[in-house]
């Protein structure tokens, strides 16, 4: 016990020492000193002042040093949270203060519910509008910590008489929690290193791509604000362990009770922290601080997410959460045999405690697995075993292999989203095991486990910015410290060079005001380094070399994040925007202008069908029913819809007359060269359909003989006349759209169509936007039944007449229905018939 | 008169042998399709009865030239036959076959144990080197391919299993069994337990390495080794070698006309393996320099020898991260900046 809490101790001291290298140098030897010195749990606020005070008496301010660096502190962190907010705004300058993509626009609309029905009617709502005829209880099937922190904005911004749009306070939510992000994980920062470390953590978290992916203005998704509460839960559950006190630890659930409700992600923490204390208790660093910690978090935390109805009570019964529980009995297992101890000899109890806590793993283990083949628990669900066996969802779950972002990374998107940090956060995670004690085990096994989903799936990659950032900020904080200062205090100097690479970030995305102060840190820099070379020590001039380069690369990082932020990712994908050669700039507002006229031109109870993506977006625009959407959690309803998109008309027509369909929309981005239109995505919705009908779709069928997927002539016939293909590329044949390629060349696949002579029997033509991106055709009902009888009150007049003889012959009305007899409805006869009432009415 | 007797002898034997043979022949000459069909009928069940009886033997039926006439080329069949045409002999250097060969054995394994097991389909195999004759009769010049021969008819064109397209794994293999045969084969892999049995090795070694060194455990507190291993993890997936498992990109690419190497694939989408790996040498290179521009402590009082250190650790970080970005510019179409290398 004494000399677990040494070693937490002397990697206190440490802490201490790193920042006055002359003490660092002779750390080795200092270390065993401080130890016995040193006492246990210091409050950390203490120890801070502790870390400061000697170096800050010999800055060279005038002003007393505590109050400068307050307000240097303050100065960045606010600088940081405005870079945060104001670099995620480009969409909102560029475009409109619009909710982007395909999940925000459910979001959206459920926030409007929440803040125009009140709370409880949200949770209690039953949406008729998605997943016709089935429905879904959104309240029910939804993390609700989203539209709830909205819905408050809304109501507190009201309460201040500020008459803000609900929409607005939707869109701008996310660039102000990454804000609230830069904080928290300036904290987590503090917690593990130092607060120097801290402030450029604070900068990284708040320009790097990684994380602005998912949060620019407009991305009103759950990560938005669930990376805010992982790195806040972080934070305080490093406190609790640090203080072992019950109010940490509680705060800890409370947090962790915010992000349960907010995303599914949070699986994340409630591995990841029992995985900490077990790793702890291996290490023979088991203190009572980690067992109130942990003890006190897990009861909360438990009984907290239970109360979100989504996840209700899954913590007690699927395997995700099994970690946790298993983690729990064997702490209280552990900490009793450290009670017991106090009884026994040391050799009783050595055995005893061997045997104990292998016997108390085993039990829980077997346990665990004796319940899971009992169904009392839930085995893994196939999203997170895909995690672990990486080939199991591209096998059998196509709907998850579908989704771009689900694919592995390539090491070109780790270098594209974080920069300089990929290669210099190992060195923070070299520097923190080398010098490891309780809170750093934690950040090396988040390091750890993150940086594998990340190379599984490309979507984690932000749950592996924050630590990356983090690490990475040690890394440079720690090497920044060493050339920085020059036998003189350093944090304060740190600090000021901190300010102006802040400065220089900032200069990239709000010029005008910033390169006042971009000027003024450059006169602070200045001066300094003559300073340094004023100074003897080892080579003054290499010193300033090394602090130029990395700053130098620093300032690339912040170039290279405002690009990306600027090119990659701030576009809201349903505006396009596409330059001419003198750099003007046309808008293509075809989604909205389709959904418009859905919502203008079609019956309040109309069912629109078309492929997933487009679901949200029909229900959150248009106002109207669609039949499946992006909460794709009933695979066949999916299937049947892909069935429908991939059988030639006539099937098609039977299934939507199934699913009423009134309406079907398709994206096709021929005439514009919009790559990611129904076309590209269609093989994926033949195989989704084949894989629940695997008698009538087949994947096969819908490639060349050279199986090749091609939309023109040499392509296979059953996708040239499959529905999904005629929707598309209906009219298209008589369309040129320059004359140097012949009438209908898809632009997308740099092809001209094979077939071109489309006409539909069971659908027509309602709508085609401006660039073609969006055709919608109306389901025509089935055909009256007037001119069908026709042709069998004909035939059955010969029947009559041949039959009868003339003395029975009666009077006949012309067009009497006449009944018919007998199964022989088939569709030819129907077709015909059909054709025939066709000729009749025109005559 | 000997002559005679003997004729008088024989007379009514021969007579009476003539008018049997004849009812013979009559009986015969009657019911001859009726007996022929028997026959065939007959020879249809024991042929299926004697692959049955090969394939709960062996569940991949070798044949030859004669056994493949016998069995797959006549004609009156109930039952679909899956050859694969191969050439494993060591001297043909087919190591393609070999590894169809394992799918395609998995597959006849998952049908001979399912449920649904029946005398319907047979999977069977014709080696080069015993059966050229079928090569020849097949007018087929490449192993390996996957044939299907169908109960009824003539071979189509979906009959040959299309390794180049959709590869050879097995799932794929079932599929294709399935479409041609609506004998839908659920795909039961051998569970591969190697990679247990390796892993249990592993943890036995190292459970042994450690009880035999219960006496000095101290290595187990060395922060380097422990350092040494996360930054192994680390770089290994930040270099994307989960990607290179996932998907399995081939070493490096060789344009076939100029014969020209390229170690480095040309867009953003994709990556070689040797990519990764020069990708993984500058990624340790900067940290490695990072790491070095902190040894100041180590090499204390020399100031020479930590100005050295300074020097190299900078220009590793310098130099490694520049080249890092030329590699990723060269493979991110119109990224602009460029640091030192263009």
């Amino acid at each position: 016990m004494a000399e677990h809490s040494g070693q937490y101790d002397a990697a206190n001291t440490a802490k201490r020492n790193q920042n006055p290298p002359q003490m660092a140098s002779k750390s080795p030897g200092n270390r065993h000193k401080n130890v016995q010195k040193s006492t246990k749990n210091q409050d950390p606020g203490e120890e801070v002042e502790l870390v400061q005070a000697p170096e800050t008496e010999q800055l060279r301010f005038p002003s007393t040093s505590k109050a400068v660096e307050g307000l240097l502190t303050f100065l960045i962190l606010f600088l940081a949270c405005l870079a945060a907010f104001s670099s995620r705004l480009f969409a909102v300058i560029r475009f409109e203060s619009i909710i982007h993509e395909f999940d925000p626009w459910f979001n959206y609309r459920s926030t409007h519910h929440l803040v125009s029905h009140g709370f409880y009617n949200f949770l209690n709502w039953f949406d008729e509008r998605a997943w016709y005829p089935l429905g879904r209880i959104v309240g029910g099937t939804v993390y609700p910590g989203l539209m709830v922190t909205s819905g408050a904005i809304h109501w507190f911004a009201h309460l201040l008489n500020i008459p803000v749009h609900i929409r607005d306070v939707c869109v701008f939510l996310a660039p102000l929690f990454s804000g609230f992000t830069a904080l928290a994980a300036y904290g987590l920062t503090k917690e593990l290193w130092s607060p120097g470390a801290g402030l450029l953590a604070a900068c990284f978290i708040a320009i790097v791509p990684g994380y602005i992916s998912r949060s620019v203005a407009g991305s009103y998704d759950n990560e938005g604000i669930a990376i805010f509460a992982l790195l806040f839960t972080y934070y305080l559950w490093l406190k609790a362990v640090k203080t072992g006190s019950v109010s940490w630890a509680a705060a800890t659930a409370l947090s962790y009770f915010y992000m349960v409700s907010a995303w599914g992600g949070y699986v994340f923490i409630i591995n990841l922290i029992p995985l900490h204390v077990c790793v702890l208790l291996m290490m023979g660093r088991f203190s009572y601080r980690i067992y109130v910690a942990f003890s006190v978090f897990y009861i909360l935390g438990t009984v907290f997410s239970m109360q979100v109805p989504f996840v209700g009570f899954q913590p007690v019964r699927t395997s995700e959460h099994m970690a946790a529980a298993g983690t729990f009995a064997l702490l209280q297992a552990y900490a009793f045999l450290k009670y017991v101890q106090d009884f026994l000899s040391k050799k009783e109890f050595r055995a005893l405690f061997f045997f104990g806590v292998m016997g108390t793993a085993g039990v829980v283990f077997l346990s665990v697995v004796l319940l899971t083949y009992a169904g009392f628990i839930a085995p893994w669900s196939g999203r997170f075993y895909s995690l672990y066996d990486t080939g199991y969802a591209k096998i059998h779950i196509p709907i998850i292999a579908s989704v771009s972002e689900h694919q592995p990374t390539t090491w070109v998107s780790f270098f594209f989203d974080l920069h300089i940090l990929v290669c210099t956060f190992p060195a923070g995670l070299w520097f923190v095991i080398k010098d490891i004690n309780d809170e750093r085990v934690f950040i090396v096994l988040y390091a750890l486990s993150a940086v594998y989903f990340a190379g599984v799936m490309v979507r984690l990659m932000l749950t592996l910015t924050p630590v990356v950032c983090i690490l990475a900020s040690i890394a440079i904080s720690k090497t920044l410290t060493e050339y920085l200062d020059n036998d003189t205090g350093s944090g304060g100097k740190k600090k000021v060079e901190e300010e102006g690479e802040e400065t220089e970030e900032d200069e990239e995305e709000v010029d005008r005001k910033n390169r006042k102060l971009y000027d003024k840190a450059g006169k602070i820099r200045k001066p300094k380094l003559d300073q340094d070379k004023d100074s003897d020590g080892m080579g003054t001039n290499l010193k300033g070399f090394v602090v130029m380069a990395l700053l130098m690369m620093l300032m690339m990082f912040a170039v290279h994040c405002t690009w990306v932020t600027s090119n990659a990712y701030s576009s809201p994908s349903i505006v396009l925007a596409t330059y001419n050669n003198d750099g003007t700039r046309n808008i293509l507002d075809d989604f909205r202008e389709a959904y418009y006229w859905l919502s203008q031109n079609t019956g309040e109870k109309d069912r629109v069908m078309s492929w997933w993506d487009y679901g949200y977006q029909i229900a959150g625009m248009a106002n109207r029913t669609t039949l499946v959407d992006n909460n794709t959690w009933n695979n066949s309803h999916i299937a049947l819809v892909g069935k429908a998109m991939s059988s030639n008309e006539t099937q098609a027509y039977k299934i939507m007359r199934e699913l009423d369909v009134n309406y079907v929309l398709v994206i096709f981005g021929g005439v514009i060269g919009y790559s990611g239109d129904d076309i590209n995505k269609f093989l994926w919705m033949v195989r989704i359909a084949e894989g629940e009908h695997p008698k009538d779709i087949r994947e096969s069928d819908y490639f060349t003989v050279n199986g090749e997927f091609r939309v023109d002539s040499s392509g296979s016939p059953t996708l040239l006349n499959c529905l999904m293909y005629k929707m598309c590329y209906y009219r298209f044949g008589e369309m040129q759209l320059d004359f140097r390629s012949p009438a209908g060349y898809d632009r997308t696949r740099n092809a001209e169509i094979g077939n071109k002579d489309i006409s539909f029997k069971h659908l027509e033509e309602a709508y085609t936007t401006e660039h073609w991106l969006v055709r919608i055709y109306r389901v025509k009902p089935l055909d009256n039944r007037e001119p069908s009888t026709d042709k069998v009150s004909k035939k059955s007049k010969k029947k009559f007449y041949s039959k009868k003889t003339s003395k029975r012959k009666r009077g006949s009305i012309k067009n009497k229905p006449v009944v018919k007899k007998g199964k022989r409805k088939t569709t030819t006869r129907k077709s015909s018939s059909k054709t025939t009432g066709k000729k009749q009415r025109t005559k | 008169m000997r002559l005679k007797n003997m004729e008088g002898c024989t007379k009514f034997p021969l007579w009476k042998i003539m008018q049997i043979s004849g009812c013979i022949f009559l009986i015969l000459v009657i019911l001859s399709p009726a007996a022929l069909g028997k026959k065939k009928d007959e020879a249809l069940g024991e042929r299926v009865k004697q692959l049955m009886d090969w394939s709960t033997k062996r569940v991949i039926i070798r044949m030859n030239g004669d056994k493949f006439r016998q069995y797959v080329k006549s004609t009156p069949r109930n039952y679909s036959m899956v050859i694969m045409l191969t050439a494993m002999q060591p001297q043909r250097k087919c190591t393609v076959c070999r590894q169809v060969s394992d799918e395609f054995q998995i597959v006849a394994n998952s049908w001979r144990y399912s449920q649904s097991y029946s005398n319907k389909l047979f999977f069977a195999s014709v080696d080069y080197d015993e059966g050229q004759d079928v090569f020849k009769m097949l007018k087929t010049t490449s192993a390996p391919s996957i044939l299907h021969f169908p109960p009824k008819g003539k071979a189509k064109k979906g009959d040959t299993f299309d390794i180049q397209r959709v590869g050879f794994q097995s799932e794929q293999m079932a599929k294709w069994v399935g479409e041609r045969t609506d004998v839908h084969i659920r795909i039961f892999r051998p569970p591969n337990y190697s990679g247990t049995i390796a892993l249990g090795i592993l943890l036995s070694m190292v459970a042994g390495f450690l009880y035999f060194r219960r006496n000095n455990l101290e290595f187990l507190y060395n922060k380097t080794i422990w350092g040494v291993v996360s930054l192994c993890i680390v770089f290994a997936m930040t270099s994307g070698q989960m990607w290179n498992h996932i998907r399995g990109p081939p070493y490096a690419h060789r344009n076939p006309q100029t014969g020209q190497v390229s170690y480095i694939h040309g867009s953003s989408q994709g990556q070689f393996v040797a990519e990764t790996h020069i990708v993984i040498l500058l990624h340790a290179a900067v940290t490695v320099g990072v790491i070095l521009l902190n040894k100041n402590a180590i090499t204390e009082g020399d100031i020479r020898k930590r100005r050295v250190v300074t020097v190299i650790g900078l220009v590793m970080v310098v130099f490694f991260f520049s080249l890092l970005l030329s590699v990723f510019r060269a493979k991110y179409k119109g990224y602009p900046y460029s640091f030192l290398i263009k």
